[in-house]
């Protein structure tokens, strides 16, 4: 009867808030919190390694450092994501190096040292690079890598390896 | 005669806590957590490309190591001075792989009598796989938890306690 009287009809009724409990939400966040600042990596350095490679596990506990990235796989080669090599590359040896892998290291040390010499406070170029190798491939073949990295200037390498799982 | 107000009436309701602020820099947090995350742990072995020099080696009264580690197809061995000498060799364990537990025994031997000695030379004469590589690199390079303390003196008199072992890794065989 109330509802219907002729004062009531032109109030609009305020419709209640919904009291939604957030404190599971609020667990949920918290974990995935404690998780994520677990697997943080402060050093900023990425490494997207390809699905054809397999990383040899170690005992390092060294944090990576930023470099150009020479990633080797059975059949290919990349420099920095960029593949370079796609063929058995035995036959892109030449000379005891892998010819097309020393011109892009060149290439990238060139531009690195130009953009140095042309912006002011621009990475120097290092000299180092991340060698990010497949576990099966044999000692000759990584040691002609190795000589191609120091033919094209660059003195210091980087072996990734794989951490042992805790 | 008043009657004792009832409890009821003074029970306030208590004021929630404006969580959204929070929320909102706790979503913006898991984002940039997410973006910088590493789920495989990924690290790195150092080693330096060798220098050759026609320059004149500083004058040290005490004979430079020039330890050098020889990757045998089936042995391991060690050697020690200029004229590379031969201090120790371990064959291959009866399931066919390197002795590395003998290797680093011998290893922190020379370390105690070394102790300010970082470097050694590589020479695998094998074509192993780089994954035996790695494991020889791991066997030389840091003093673990469970290996027996190497101490150093310091320049002032004090005790430091030795936390690698032959951690400057060169490769010496890459121009042949």
């Amino acid at each position: 009867m109330r509802r219907n009287s002729i004062r009531n009809r032109g109030v609009r009724r305020k419709s209640k808030v919904l009291d939604i409990d957030i404190t599971s939400l609020l667990d949920i966040l918290v974990i995935l919190l404690v998780f994520l600042i677990k697997s943080y990596d402060a050093t900023g350095v990425i490494f997207k390694i390809s699905e054809e490679i397999t990383l040899p596990t170690s005992q390092s506990q060294a944090r990576n450092t930023t470099g150009v990235v020479v990633q080797v796989s059975p059949q290919k080669i990349w420099i920095d994501d960029e593949e370079i090599v796609n063929q058995d590359t035995k036959r892109a040896i030449r000379g005891g190096i892998v010819q097309p892998l020393y011109d892009q290291l060149v290439a990238k040390k060139n531009d690195i040292k130009m953009i140095q010499n042309n912006v002011e406070g621009a990475k120097k170029f290092t000299g180092l690079v991340n060698l990010v190798i497949d576990k099966t491939l044999k000692y000759n073949y990584v040691k002609t890598i190795m000589r191609t990295c120091a033919e094209a200037g660059y003195s210091k390498y980087k072996f990734i390896v794989r951490g042992v799982e805790e | 005669m008043y009657r004792r107000p009832s409890r009821k009436s003074r029970k306030h309701e208590a004021e929630k806590p404006n969580l959204i602020p929070i929320l909102d820099s706790v979503f913006i947090f898991i984002f940039f957590l997410l973006m910088s995350a590493n789920f495989v742990k990924i690290f790195e072995i150092g080693s330096d490309v060798p220098i050759i020099s026609d320059a004149t080696p500083p004058k040290n009264k005490k004979d430079p190591l020039n330890l050098t580690l020889k990757i045998h197809p089936n042995s391991i061995s060690l050697h020690t001075g200029a004229n590379e000498r031969r201090v120790f060799r371990v064959s291959k364990t009866a399931k066919g792989d390197y002795d590395f537990f003998a290797l680093r025994e011998k290893l922190l031997e020379i370390k105690e009598k070394n102790v300010d000695e970082d470097t050694i030379i590589m020479m695998p004469l094998a074509n192993v796989t780089y994954e035996v590589l790695v494991k020889v690199m791991d066997t030389v390079r840091d003093l673990r938890a469970d290996d027996r303390d190497i101490w150093k003196k310091s320049a002032e008199g004090g005790d430091i306690k030795v936390r690698t072992l032959f951690n400057n890794i060169i490769f010496g065989d890459l121009q042949s």
